[in-house]
């Protein structure tokens, strides 16, 4: 029992033991992966987009009455028509992934439509509602860059939002 | 019998040396486990992010932010450039339309994780087998869901003091539905172009 052959062969299947765990571990994490990450990423998706849609529903709406009404060159028509133009560039997928690339800052495309739907709202004479206001999307402190997936897991607060070195698929409109 | 193992040299079971085995088969086992689970876990997170934001949250959120987004700018065009009456019927029924979509929930209108819901049955039949039942739940998500089942709570309170029956039910996909053509017939009735709006 205490010869050398005997422990390599005793250490070789406590290895075997662990691999076998791990492997099954491995196999059931993944489903969990999946499972976690699709209830996050649709949270954000829907957090980020349901204001993004609430502004083109919203410009859309003044470029029809600017129709109606025959008034096809004011200001308001000005703002409405860049507010469009700024959403159909924001990417409909995961924009951390694709922001990797460099071919899209979201944040500062976020803050651009942000402003632009404030404007109009002006040029309209309204008050802008409040979720322009809100913060609970990625500015220039946070976000983006910031919280691996690791540290998503371990703190629980920042939504994975951002990946490393994964190619992006941009879909645009 | 194969007598080359160093365990089947003892003549005698024991059954001592039988628990030590267990023992020791079990603890690395399940440290193995741990370790995958973890592991396994890790390298699917991002793509399951990614899988939802672009194929459910994000269509789903735009449609609904679409929906308010036409109409808040009705309400605020019928009463401040048209300058209608709090009792004009067509700003009546845009403020219903914006009220009834404000109260929509992701989660009253998200589709089913199908995949999910047959792994929690695959864990609740294997019930005491593994210890990672919450697993899923992001702490986040559950301390949102939590504040809802509370809001609903009082909804209820509430609505039991106002009316008999009280039973308040969530809104489903079908209200949002039925809100998206009352609000595309009162567009219509008020002549804003439907091409424009409803692309």
């Amino acid at each position: 029992m205490t010869d050398n052959f005997d422990l390599e062969s005793l250490v070789h299947l406590e290895q075997i033991f662990y691999d076998s765990g791990y492997q099954e571990g491995h196999a059931h994490g993944r489903i969990h992966g999946l499972i976690e990450g699709r209830a996050l990423g649709r949270e954000k998706g829907f957090e980020m987009w349901e204001e993004l849609g609430f502004y083109e529903g919203f410009a859309l709406l003044w470029k029809s009455v600017s129709i109606l009404q025959g008034r096809e060159d004011d200001r308001a028509l000005n703002h409405i028509k860049h507010l469009l133009t700024l959403i159909s560039e924001f990417p409909r997928a995961n924009p951390s992934v694709i922001d990797k690339e460099g071919s899209v800052d979201v944040p500062k495309l976020f803050r651009q439509i942000r402003s632009r739907y404030k404007a109009l709202c002006a040029a309209v004479g309204i008050r802008p509602s409040l979720r322009a206001a809100e913060k609970s999307l990625p500015d220039d402190d946070q976000g983006m860059d910031g919280g691996s997936m690791s540290d998503q897991q371990t703190n629980g607060k920042e939504p994975i939002w951002t990946v490393d070195n994964r190619p992006g698929d941009p879909i645009g409109s | 019998m194969d007598f080359d193992s160093p365990w089947d040299e003892n003549p005698h079971p024991d059954s001592t040396r039988d628990a030590e085995w267990t023992k020791m088969s079990s603890e690395f086992t399940n440290a193995g486990y741990r370790e995958g689970i973890t592991a396994g876990k890790e390298s699917t997170l991002q793509e399951g992010f990614d899988s939802g934001f672009a194929q459910v949250g994000a269509p789903i959120g735009r449609e609904i932010g679409l929906l308010r987004g036409v109409a808040s700018g009705l309400v605020s065009y019928l009463s401040t450039s048209k300058g209608l009456s709090d009792q004009d019927i067509q700003l009546v029924e845009a403020r219903e339309i914006a009220a009834g979509l404000s109260g929509i929930r992701f989660s009253d209108i998200a589709p089913r994780d199908l995949e999910a819901e047959q792994h929690a049955r695959e864990h609740l039949e294997m019930e005491g087998k593994d210890a990672d039942d919450d697993m899923d739940i992001n702490e986040e998500l559950a301390e949102k869901r939590k504040m809802e089942g509370l809001e609903d709570m009082l909804s209820r309170l509430a609505a039991e003091t106002h009316s008999p029956d009280g039973g308040q039910k969530r809104p489903t996909t079908e209200d949002v539905q039925r809100l998206k053509v009352r609000l595309q017939t009162l567009t219509s009735a008020i002549g804003l172009p439907e091409a424009i709006l409803w692309g």
